[in-house]
C-alpha cells in the first residue's frame, strides 16, 4: 500500500489484476457484479477490492449504494451476476454459504429465540462437530472475551439490545472463521451504547485478528473503527483507503461531502506555488469573485479548473483578518454553540459556508457580524477528479 | 451526531429510575382504560355466548321426556346415561380420533404451503395467498358434496384409478370415516393456513441465514431452525383444526353416510330427531370438555415450547 | 295373513278408542286476536318443495280471497327446527299457525305451545273425520302421506311389490335407506319387524337381525342431497322415501323416479296445523286454518304435492286420487301412533346405530 490512493483511477480502485496479490490479500473481490433484474441498474457494478489479513474493513455509504449487497455476497447469502470472490487465494465464488466458513453478525443480530446464549454461541461448533467438551469450554472462552459468560443460561429475549450485540459476536467468532462479516452491527442500538460497542468489537476485533468486513451508513464508526474505508456510491468503490486520507485527502466531491462536513469552492487553478509535503504542491488559485488564494493538491494541476475543500473546522472566523493570511470577508447568519465547539454558517455573496472553533477564542463574532475567514493554505484541498460537466 | 442527545439521556433515565408507585398508578389508570375499552366486548360475549352456553349447561341438568317435553330439574340423568353407555364412550373416542386425525393430516398438507406463502418474495404473494383462503368463499356444504362427487364410486378418483389399472373394484371413499377425514382435511386447509401463517411471526429469514452462515445445510437449517420456530404456529393450527373437526356436523352428515357417528351427529340426532334437548346438552357439555382437555393440553405444550 | 286381520283390528280398535276421547273433551275456545279477515298471518312450516307448492296451492287462493289477510311463511328445514324456533318465543309469540309433523305438534300440545281450535271460529273442522282429530282438541290432521319405497324406473318396469325387494341381492350397493331418528327408518324397522311376524310393539329382535342382513347392501343410511336425488341421478336405484314428494319427483323428472306402497303395507307421515297460544293474530289464524281445512285448499294441495287431504268432502280427480296414500282402508297401514313412537325413537335410534349400522 505505497501508491497514494488518491491518485488511483476512480472506477477501479486498487484492481486486482495479478497473481502477487491475490497472495498477499485475505479477501480478494474482482469485479463482482450483482444486478437484481435484467435491464436494471446493477446494484454493485464491478466492485474490486482487496482486504489485508487482520484488517478491519468498512463499507461506508448511503443506503441503496450497494454495501449490503457486497457483504452478503461474500457471505455466501446471494449469488453475483459476474465476477468472483476469493479468500486465502481459493476462489469461493460457487462455494454455497455454509461451507465458507466465515461469521455474520447481522443487523437484527438473528439470535435464535428459542435457544438459550450458550446454546446460540455453540450452534456453530455443533454444526462443526466438535466434540461437546471442546464446545463447552470454546463457547465459554468466547463469552468470556464478549464479558457475558455469566449469562450463558439465559433466554435471548431477556438480553438487552447491546447483550444481544455480544452474543452475536460470540457466535460469529466462536467458530474462528476465516472472515468476519458485520452488517450495521451497531444501528440498533442507542447512541450511548454504540460508542462503547464500537470500541469493545474493535478491541476484540483486535485480539482475535479476525479479519473483519463492516458495513455502514455511520462514517464516525467507520472513521474510528476501520483500517480501511471503502466508500462506496450507485454500486460503485468512490475512493478506498485509510480513514485519514478518505477524510483529509477525498477524492471526490462525494467522499469529501459524505464524511464529515465540507465547503466546497470552485477554482481555477493558475500556477504552482512550491513544494508540500507528501509530493503535494501548492497552488495559486482563483475562486470566482472573491479574489486569489492558496491551496494544496496532486501535481499537475495548474491551468485546470478544480473544486477546493476545506473542513469547517479548518476554517477560522473572526472579526479581525489575521495580517498575511488568506481571508475572505462575510457576513454572520447563525452561530450555533453545541458545547464543546461553535458553528458559524456565513454568508458570503451568494455562497454559505460553515465555520466551526473551539469556544475558547476571545474574538469571537456574533450573528449580524462583518467577519472574515481565514484558512492556511494546506487546508485547502484541490479535488483531484475534474468538475463535473467542466471541459478541462 | 455522535454524543447521545440530551432528550436521549433524559429518557434513559427516567425509565430507569421512575418511582414504583408512579408506575403503579400508572398501570392502575391503563388497565382502567382496557377495561372500559374491553366493556362493548364482553357484553357482546356475554349476550352471544356465555348467555346461551349457560343456558345449555342449565339444560343438560334438565329431565327430558322422549316426547320433547323438558322437565326442569337438577338431575344428573343425562350425564349418567351419556357416560355409563358404551355406545356413547365409542362415540366420544370416535370423536377425539377423528380430530386427531384430520388436524395431523391437515396440518402436514398445509405446513409447505403455508411456509412458502410465508417465505415467497414472489409479488403474487398476495394473489397466492388468496388462492390459498379463497375455498372459505364457498360454503362447507357445498364443497362436501364436491368431495362426494370426486370421492364417490364413480368419481374422479376411482375412475382414475380403474382406468390406470390401479384397483380393480372401486375402493370406498364415501359414505365412511374415511371420506369424512379426506372431505374435512381439504375444507379446513385454509383455517390452518391461515393460523400458520400468523403464527410462524418468528420465522425469519435472517435466521436462517444466520443458522446457514454458521455451517448449517439445508436439512440441518430447516430441523434446527425453521422447524422448532414454527411450532408454535403449528400446534396453534392442529388446535384450530382439532376444535372445528370436532365440532362440525356437516361433513360427517353429507360424507359419513350414517355410519360415522360423532357426538357432533349424535346431538343434531338428539335435538331434532329425538327431542331429547337435555341429553344433547349433556352430550355438548361433554364436547366442550373434550375441548378444554386438548386446550390444556396446548397451553403446556406452548409454554414449553415457547419457554 | 292372520296378523293382518289382527292389525286392522288394532287401527279400528285406536280410532275408535280417539273418538271417544274426543267427544270426552269439549275443547275451551280462547279470546281471539285482531280482526279475522285483515291482518296478518305468521305460518311456520316446511321449506323448499314443500314450501313452494303450498304456497302456490293453498296461501296464494286464500290471499285472493281475503285481500286484506297478508300471509308470512318463515320455512323450516325440519318440524324440529320449527318445534325450537316457538319454544324460543313462547312467552311472547310472533307466529300464529304452524305446520308439521304430528309427533311434534303432539310434544308442542304437551309443552303447552298450542292452543285449542274450536269448531265455532274454524267450521271446516266439521269435516275433519274424527280419527283425524286431536283427542284433546288441539290441532287436527291437515295433510296425510306415507313411506313408500322409490325407485329407477329403469331398472324396475314395473314398480317394486314388496318391501322385500330392498333384500333383492341383485340391488345390493344401489339402495339406501334412512336411518333413524327419521320416520322412514323408524317406519321401515316396524314394517320389516312386522313383516317378520312379530309385534313390534314388544319386541323387534327379528326385525334387526333381518335388517342387519340388509345393512351390507346400503350404500347410504344417510343419502344426500335427499333419497330422492339419489335415485334421479342415479346413484341409487332403490330407497325408501315418502309418496307426496316420490309423485312430485316423478313428474318433475318425466317419470325417471317411481314410488310405490309394497304390499305388506305402509305407514304414515301426518302433517297436523296448529294455532299456536297467545297468537298475535288468532282470529286471522283461525281464518286461515279454516281455508287449510276447507275442500279447495285441500283438493288444490293433493293435486300440487300428492298428500292425502284429511277432510271428508275433498274430492280428487281419479289420476290424482290413484297416486295420494289412500286412506279408506285400501292399503294396510301399520299404527304408529305418536305416543309408541315417542316411547321407542330413541331406542329404536340406539337399535340402528349399535347393531344395524355396524353390521355394513
Amino acid at each position: 500500500m505505497t501508491v497514494l490512493p488518491q491518485l488511483a483511477p476512480l472506477r477501479k480502485v486498487n484492481p486486482v489484476n495479478s497473481a502477487n496479490t491475490v497472495g498477499s490479500s485475505k479477501l480478494s473481490i474482482v469485479d463482482l457484479t450483482k444486478r437484481y433484474a435484467p435491464g436494471l441498474e446493477p446494484a454493485v457494478d464491478r466492485l474490486c477490492m482487496d482486504v489485508e489479513e487482520g484488517h478491519l474493513v468498512a463499507l461506508l455509504g448511503p443506503s441503496g449504494c450497494g454495501k449490503t449487497t457486497t457483504l452478503r455476497m461474500v457471505a455466501g447469502l446471494m449469488d453475483p451476476t459476474a465476477g468472483s470472490i476469493v479468500v486465502d487465494g481459493k476462489d469461493i465464488t460457487q462455494t454455497p454459504v455454509n461451507k465458507r466458513g466465515m461469521g455474520m453478525v447481522f443487523q437484527s443480530y438473528a439470535l435464535f429465540p428459542h435457544m438459550d446464549v450458550a446454546q446460540n454461541v455453540a450452534f456453530g461448533l455443533q454444526m462443526r462437530k466438535v466434540p461437546s467438551g471442546e464446545q463447552a469450554k470454546r463457547v465459554n472462552a468466547a463469552l468470556e472475551m464478549v464479558k457475558l459468560a455469566h449469562l450463558s443460561k439465559r433466554k435471548v429475549r431477556e438480553l438487552s439490545g447491546g447483550q444481544q450485540q455480544r452474543i452475536a459476536l460470540a457466535r460469529a467468532l466462536v467458530v474462528e472463521p476465516t472472515l468476519l462479516l458485520l452488517d450495521e452491527p451497531l444501528s440498533n442500538l442507542d447512541a450511548k451504547l454504540r460508542e462503547t460497542m464500537r470500541s469493545e468489537i474493535r478491541s476484540i476485533q483486535q485480539r482475535t485478528k479476525a479479519t473483519t468486513l463492516f458495513v455502514t451508513h455511520d462514517q464516525d464508526e467507520a472513521l474510528d473503527m476501520a483500517d480501511r474505508i471503502a466508500v462506496m456510491n450507485g454500486g460503485l468503490i468512490e475512493q478506498y483507503d485509510t480513514p485519514a486520507m478518505v477524510y483529509e485527502r477525498p477524492t471526490t466531491r462525494f467522499v469529501a461531502d459524505f464524511i464529515g462536513q465540507a465547503n466546497f469552492l470552485t477554482a481555477q487553478v493558475l500556477s504552482e506555488n512550491g513544494q508540500a509535503a507528501d509530493g503535494e504542491r501548492y497552488y495559486k488559485v482563483e475562486v470566482g469573485g472573491l479574489g486569489r488564494y492558496s491551496a494544496v493538491g496532486a501535481p499537475g494541476l495548474a491551468g485546470s479548473s478544480r473544486e477546493i475543500v476545506i473542513r469547517p473546522h479548518r476554517l477560522r472566523a473572526s472579526l479581525h483578518p489575521r495580517p498575511g493570511d488568506d481571508a475572505i470577508a462575510g457576513t454572520i447568519e447563525r452561530v450555533s454553540y453545541t458545547g464543546d465547539t461553535i458553528a458559524f454558517a456565513v454568508r458570503v455573496g451568494d455562497r454559505r459556508l460553515l465555520a466551526q472553533s473551539m469556544t475558547s477564542s476571545a474574538d469571537m463574532p456574533r450573528t449580524g457580524d462583518a467577519a472574515y475567514l481565514s484558512w492556511e493554505a494546506a487546508d485547502a484541498f484541490l479535488l483531484p477528479g475534474h468538475i463535473r460537466g467542466s471541459g478541462t | 451526531m455522535t454524543a447521545p442527545t440530551e432528550t436521549q439521556q433524559l429518557m434513559s433515565v427516567r425509565a430507569g429510575v421512575l418511582p414504583g408507585a408512579l408506575e403503579k398508578a400508572k398501570a392502575a389508570r391503563d388497565r382502567r382504560t382496557y377495561l372500559l375499552l374491553l366493556l362493548p366486548a364482553i357484553l357482546g360475549l356475554f349476550a352471544t355466548f356465555l348467555l346461551p352456553l349457560g343456558y345449555m349447561v342449565k339444560m343438560s341438568f334438565d329431565r327430558g321426556a322422549p316426547d320433547g317435553v323438558i322437565e326442569s330439574a337438577f338431575t344428573l340423568d343425562s350425564y349418567v346415561r351419556a357416560l355409563s353407555d358404551p355406545y356413547y364412550w365409542q362415540v366420544i373416542w370416535n370423536t377425539f380420533q377423528m380430530g386427531i386425525i384430520v388436524g395431523v393430516l391437515c396440518v402436514l398438507v398445509s405446513y409447505p404451503i403455508a411456509l412458502f406463502l410465508v417465505r415467497t418474495r414472489s409479488r403474487f404473494r398476495g394473489l397466492l395467498m388468496a388462492v390459498a383462503v379463497a375455498p372459505l368463499l364457498t360454503s362447507a356444504i357445498v364443497r362436501t358434496y364436491g368431495w362426494m362427487v370426486i370421492l364417490g364410486s364413480n368419481g374422479l378418483v376411482n375412475s382414475s384409478l380403474h382406468s390406470m389399472g390401479l384397483i380393480d373394484a372401486p375402493l370406498k371413499l364415501t359414505n365412511n370415516m374415511t371420506g369424512v377425514e379426506i372431505g374435512l382435511v381439504e375444507i379446513f386447509m385454509p383455517y390452518a393456513i391461515l393460523t400458520m401463517v400468523s403464527g410462524f411471526g418468528r420465522l425469519s429469514s435472517q435466521l436462517e441465514e444466520a443458522a446457514g452462515s454458521l455451517g448449517a445445510n439445508g436439512f440441518q437449517v430447516f430441523a434446527r431452525i425453521t422447524l422448532p420456530l414454527s411450532l408454535p404456529g403449528v400446534l396453534a393450527s392442529f388446535l384450530m383444526v382439532f376444535v372445528l373437526t370436532i365440532s362440525t356436523f356437516v361433513t360427517p352428515t353429507l360424507l359419513g353416510g350414517g355410519t360415522v357417528q360423532v357426538l357432533a351427529t349424535e346431538i343434531y340426532d338428539q335435538t331434532t330427531g329425538v327431542l331429547n334437548w337435555p341429553f344433547a346438552a349433556a352430550l355438548s357439555v361433554i364436547l366442550l370438555a373434550l375441548f378444554g382437555a386438548i386446550i390444556a393440553v396446548y397451553q403446556r405444550l406452548t409454554r414449553k415450547i415457547g419457554g | 295373513m292372520g296378523f293382518y286381520t289382527k292389525y286392522r283390528t288394532a287401527a279400528t280398535a285406536l280410532a275408535a278408542a280417539s273418538v271417544l276421547a274426543l267427544s270426552a273433551c269439549g275443547g275451551g275456545s280462547t279470546p281471539q286476536a285482531g280482526s279475522s279477515t285483515s291482518g296478518e298471518v305468521n305460518i311456520i312450516a316446511y321449506a323448499s318443495v314443500w314450501q313452494d307448492q303450498y304456497t302456490a296451492a293453498v296461501i296464494k287462493p286464500f290471499e285472493a280471497k281475503f285481500p286484506n289477510i297478508k300471509v308470512n311463511y318463515v320455512a323450516k328445514r325440519s318440524s324440529a327446527d320449527m318445534l325450537s324456533a316457538l319454544q324460543g318465543q313462547k312467552s311472547k309469540p310472533n307466529t300464529d299457525v304452524a305446520i308439521m309433523d304430528q309427533s311434534v305438534s303432539q310434544s308442542g300440545n304437551q309443552q303447552g305451545l298450542f292452543a285449542k281450535i274450536d269448531q265455532s271460529t274454524v267450521p271446516n273442522l266439521a269435516n275433519v273425520p274424527d280419527k283425524f282429530k286431536d283427542k284433546n282438541g288441539y290441532g287436527p290432521v291437515d295433510m296425510l302421506d306415507a313411506i313408500g319405497l322409490v325407485y329407477d324406473t329403469k331398472t324396475f318396469p314395473t314398480p317394486p311389490s314388496s318391501w322385500n325387494a330392498l333384500w333383492d341381492k341383485s340391488n345390493c350397493g344401489k339402495v339406501n335407506v334412512v336411518a333413524p331418528p327419521s320416520l322412514l327408518g323408524l317406519s321401515l324397522t316396524a314394517i320389516t319387524s312386522n313383516m317378520q311376524g312379530e309385534d313390534y310393539t314388544k319386541s323387534i329382535d327379528k326385525g334387526v337381525a333381518k335388517l342387519k342382513q340388509l345393512a351390507p347392501c346400503i350404500q347410504t343410511f344417510s343419502p344426500q342431497p335427499d333419497e330422492y336425488q339419489n335415485v334421479i341421478t342415479g346413484q341409487t336405484v332403490l330407497g325408501l322415501g315418502q309418496n307426496a314428494r316420490g309423485q312430485f319427483y316423478a313428474d318433475q323428472t318425466g317419470k325417471k323416479i317411481g314410488v310405490a306402497f309394497p304390499k305388506e303395507g305402509t305407514a304414515y307421515q301426518i302433517n297436523t296445523i296448529n294455532l299456536i297460544k297467545n297468537a298475535p293474530h288468532s282470529a286471522a289464524a283461525n281464518t286461515f286454518i279454516n281455508y287449510a281445512l276447507s275442500a279447495e285448499a285441500q283438493e288444490a294441495f293433493a293435486k300440487d304435492l300428492f298428500y292425502a287431504p284429511s277432510v271428508s268432502n275433498a274430492v280428487l280427480p281419479a289420476d290424482v286420487k290413484s297416486r295420494v296414500v289412500p286412506t279408506d282402508g285400501s292399503l294396510k297401514i301399520l299404527p304408529l301412533d305418536v305416543d309408541f313412537m315417542a316411547s321407542i325413537r330413541d331406542k329404536w335410534t340406539q337399535t340402528w346405530k349399535q347393531e344395524i349400522i355396524p353390521a355394513k
